[in-house]
C-alpha cells in the first residue's frame, strides 16, 4: 500500500537508485521503482527527469540496438545519490530516534 | 519472458507532438517504445502534456543547439515584427496621419506618443541588427553559388520596393481615392501585409537554409529580442489607443465599430506573444553562447 507521503518522494533521486546498480531503460526503470521503492512514475515525469539527469550529467545514455536506449549513472551521479541518501539516512534517524523516545515506536 | 506490446493511442502521439522538435528527436522513440510496453491511459497523455510546458520553457540544455535556436528566433521575430509593424502602419495612417489630433482622453495622447517612439526604436534596432545578417547571408549565398536562396534574400529588399513603386503608380493614376471609399485603403493594406509577409519570409527561408554562424547572427539574435519587445510596446500601446477610441471618442475615425477594435487587440496580443517569447528565446541562446 503506498504512503500518501509518496507524493514527495523525488523523481530525479528515485530514478538514480534505480540506475545505481546496471544500466536500464525507461521501462525497467518504471517497473524497478513501482516494485522495490512502491512509486509510480508517470511515462511523463520519468522522461523529463531522464532529460534533466543527462543535461546535468548525472546519468548517460548507452548505445542501443532498439529503441529501447538504456541510462547509466554516472560518476556525479553516484556522489550525488550518496551525499543525498546520507542526508535522508541522517533524517529516517533523527525521525525514528525521536519517534522511539516519545511514543515507543520501534520502526518498520 | 516475451513483451507485451501495444500501439500508443493516438492521443499519446498528439501529447509527445506538444513537445520541441530536439525534444521529439531525442527521446520521442524511447517514450513510444516505453509506452508500447507500458500501455497508456488518460493519466499517460495529461503527464506528457503537461511536461511539454517546462520542455519548451526552459529545454534541456544538452538538447539545446544554441546557434539553431538564435536563428529560429530571428526568423520567427522577423516575420511576427513586419506584421507588427504593418498593424502599426494602419493604426498610424487610421488615427495620426489624417491630421486630426488625438482626442478624447489624455491616455490615449500617450500611447500615441510611446507608440511612435517605441516602432522608431524598432525600426532601427532591426536595422542595425539585421542588416549585417543580411548582408553576410548574401554574400554566403554568392560565395557557395546559392541562387534559390538568393532570391529569397533580395525579396526582402524587392518585394517592398516594388509595392511602394506600385502604391505611388496607382494614388498618381487615381486622382482621388477618396472618392472610391474605404476600398482603397483596405486594397493597400492587404496588399501591403501580402508585401510584409513575403518580404519577411524570404530571409527567413534564406536564414534556415544558408545556416549562418559567427557573430552576425548574434548581434541579429539580439536585436530581434529589443524589436520584439519595443513593437510589442508598440503594439500594445496601439492596442490600448484603439481601445480608449472606442470606450472615450467613439465618433472619431472611424472607430465606432468596437468590433475591429477589439478584432484588432486580438491580432495584436497574439502576434506580440510569439514574437516576445521567441525574441526571448533567442536572447537567452545569445548570452548563452556568450558565457561560454
Amino acid at each position: 500500500m503506498t504512503n500518501r507521503l509518496d507524493r514527495w518522494a523525488d523523481p530525479p533521486l528515485l530514478v538514480l537508485a534505480s540506475l545505481a546498480d546496471e544500466p536500464k531503460h525507461g521501462y525497467a526503470i518504471l517497473r524497478d521503482v513501482a516494485e522495490t521503492m512502491s512509486v509510480r512514475l508517470t511515462a511523463g515525469t520519468l522522461y523529463a527527469v531522464i532529460a534533466r539527469l543527462e543535461a546535468v550529467g548525472l546519468i548517460e545514455p548507452l548505445a542501443s540496438a532498439d529503441r529501447r536506449r538504456p541510462y547509466q549513472i554516472t560518476a556525479a551521479g553516484r556522489a550525488a545519490l550518496a551525499e543525498q541518501t546520507a542526508r535522508m539516512g541522517r533524517v529516517a534517524s533523527i525521525a525514528q530516534a525521536r519517534l522511539g523516545e516519545r511514543y515507543g515506536w520501534a520502526g518498520a | 519472458m516475451g513483451r507485451r506490446v501495444s500501439r500508443p493511442g493516438p492521443l499519446t502521439s498528439l501529447a509527445l507532438m506538444l513537445y520541441p522538435p530536439a525534444w521529439r528527436e531525442r527521446y520521442g522513440d524511447e517514450v513510444h517504445a516505453l509506452l508500447e510496453e507500458a500501455g497508456s491511459g488518460p493519466a499517460t497523455v495529461a503527464s506528457l502534456a503537461v511536461r511539454a510546458v517546462p520542455a519548451w520553457m526552459n529545454p534541456p540544455r544538452h538538447l539545446h543547439d544554441r546557434g539553431a535556436r538564435m536563428r529560429a528566433s530571428v526568423g520567427t521575430v522577423l516575420v511576427a515584427w513586419s506584421a507588427l509593424t504593418g498593424v502599426g502602419a494602419v493604426f498610424v495612417q487610421l488615427t495620426q496621419l489624417q491630421g486630426f489630433r488625438a482626442p478624447g482622453h489624455p491616455l490615449i495622447q500617450w500611447c500615441y506618443l510611446i507608440f511612435d517612439a517605441a516602432l522608431a526604436v524598432s525600426v532601427l534596432t532591426a536595422a542595425v541588427g539585421g542588416v549585417p545578417l543580411w548582408l553576410q547571408m548574401v554574400h554566403l549565398a554568392r560565395q557557395q553559388r546559392r541562387g534559390r536562396e538568393l532570391t529569397w534574400l533580395w525579396m526582402a529588399v524587392v518585394v517592398p520596393a516594388g509595392y511602394m513603386a506600385a502604391a505611388l503608380t496607382a494614388l498618381t493614376v487615381v486622382h482621388d481615392p477618396e472618392a472610391s471609399g474605404s476600398w482603397w485603403f483596405a486594397g493597400f493594406a492587404v496588399l501591403g501585409f501580402a508585401a510584409a509577409g513575403l518580404a519577411s519570409a524570404g530571409p527567413a527561408v534564406a536564414l534556415n537554409r544558408l545556416a549562418p554562424e559567427g557573430p552576425a547572427v548574434a548581434l541579429a539574435a539580439a536585436a530581434a529580442g529589443l524589436a520584439a519587445a519595443t513593437v510589442t510596446l508598440a503594439g500594445l500601446a496601439s492596442a490600448i489607443a484603439a481601445a480608449g477610441l472606442c470606450l472615450w471618442a467613439t465618433s472619431f475615425a472611424g472607430y465606432h465599430h468596437a468590433d475591429l477594435a477589439w478584432a484588432y487587440l486580438l491580432v495584436v496580443v497574439a502576434v506580440a506573444a510569439t514574437a516576445t517569447v521567441s525574441g526571448g528565446r533567442g536572447i537567452r541562446a545569445t548570452f548563452a553562447i556568450a558565457a561560454r
